[in-house]
């Protein structure tokens, strides 16, 4: 049971992936590839640590690591790299 | 499992490519971060499938540092533009 | 050591590395040299050697990109002195002619991805000796000829052979002065 579960949620991460890289390849701009990126990358990554999490519990304080490292840093990079890649057309 | 790294190799292709063909180093960057969240990922699937703890610490050292450089990385080349 | 999808994963270190040296923007290449530190983590912790992959994350791929970064940065760009007074003209934009000077320096400089840097002097004087203390590798001078209203100087040979053949602005003269060593 668990384990089936474990595999739905790496599944659903691997899915979330395709859609949030998919968009890298065209010629959107920049902010546009960020957001699709930031958000649906840094879901799938965190879905398929939970399925490794549920996977093997003995590991719980590294995966929850991965997860709380995943959520914070993603978001500020979202930021950043929107700032820095945006402040080039109004100095 | 093996089926899962492979998949997610064909996916980890998709950035790489993007970034082979794309002049522009922003897209470039946004390429390199994502290839730099899904590698460590990997290796956290990697750690997972062979149960070895030392693979895995080292995974999560690489999420959280990978991305500190990728910052500074991201300001030097926006100083560089301003330039 | 039966798994298939460690041949996967070591064939993308040489796809990555092929990637990095037919880059030829070096700051394109930076970007892409992290990207190889990335892959090669990870083929270094699929392997087994994690303190290997370690070192890679953060020395191969923080520090080198840092350092290179310097690097590139200070050796990639080409220092062109003016006069204080002209550089607060050229913010202005009140004087065409040296905005369409500089344009085009950068137009020419940046197919050679090198960028200009303005470097101003209080006076003309300074400049001169500026530019023989290799302090800065061009100026650009007001010259009194009337349908030539500026004159740009070089110490750098490569430079001024670059020049000669593009900067084709009849608004500026060339001179190239050959530094006594």
């Amino acid at each position: 049971m668990i384990n089936t579960l474990s595999y739905v949620c790496i599944g659903i991460g691997l899915f979330f992936w395709v859609w949030g890289t998919w968009p890298l390849v065209g010629d959107r701009s920049v902010l546009f590839k960020l957001h699709s990126l930031s958000v649906a990358d840094t879901l799938g990554s965190m879905s398929i640590v939970v399925g490794l999490l549920l996977k093997i519990p003995r590991e719980w304080p590294l995966l929850l690591l991965a997860i709380i490292s995943l959520a914070i840093w993603n978001t500020v990079l979202g930021y950043v790299l929107a700032y820095c890649s945006s402040s080039k057309e109004t100095p | 499992m093996n089926l899962i790294l492979i998949i997610m190799l064909a996916i980890l292709l998709i950035p790489l490519y993007e970034a082979w063909q794309d002049d522009n180093i922003w897209q470039k960057v946004l390429a390199f971060s994502s290839i730099a969240s899904k590698t460590s990922i990997m290796i956290l699937i990697v750690s997972i499938l062979r149960d070895d703890w030392m693979i895995g610490v080292v995974g999560v050292i690489i999420l959280s540092v990978g991305n500190a450089a990728l910052m500074l990385l991201a300001h030097i080349i926006k100083r560089l533009n301003d330039l | 050591m039966n798994d298939s999808y460690i041949y996967v994963i070591a064939a993308l270190l040489p796809l990555t590395s092929l990637m990095l040296v037919l880059q030829s923007n070096p700051y394109h290449a930076l970007v892409v040299r992290g990207i190889v530190g990335a892959v090669a983590a990870l083929v270094y912790a699929v392997l087994g050697a994690a303190d290997v992959a370690l070192t890679e994350a953060l020395v191969g791929t923080m520090l080198a990109i840092m350092l290179y970064a310097v690097a590139v940065r200070s050796s990639l760009v080409m220092r062109l002195g003016v006069v204080a007074e002209s550089e607060a003209v050229v913010k202005a934009e009140g004087d065409r002619d040296l905005q369409d000077i500089l344009d085009h320096l950068r137009s020419i400089v940046a197919k050679r991805h090198l960028k200009l840097e303005l470097v101003s002097y209080p006076n003309e004087k300074a400049l001169q000796q500026a530019l023989i203390a290799k302090e800065i590798h061009a100026t650009c001078l007001k010259s009194e000829i009337e349908s030539q209203p500026y004159q740009t100087t070089t110490r750098v040979r490569h430079l001024y052979d670059i020049f000669q053949q593009e900067l084709t602005l009849p608004v500026t003269g060339l001179a190239y002065l050959s530094a006594e060593d």
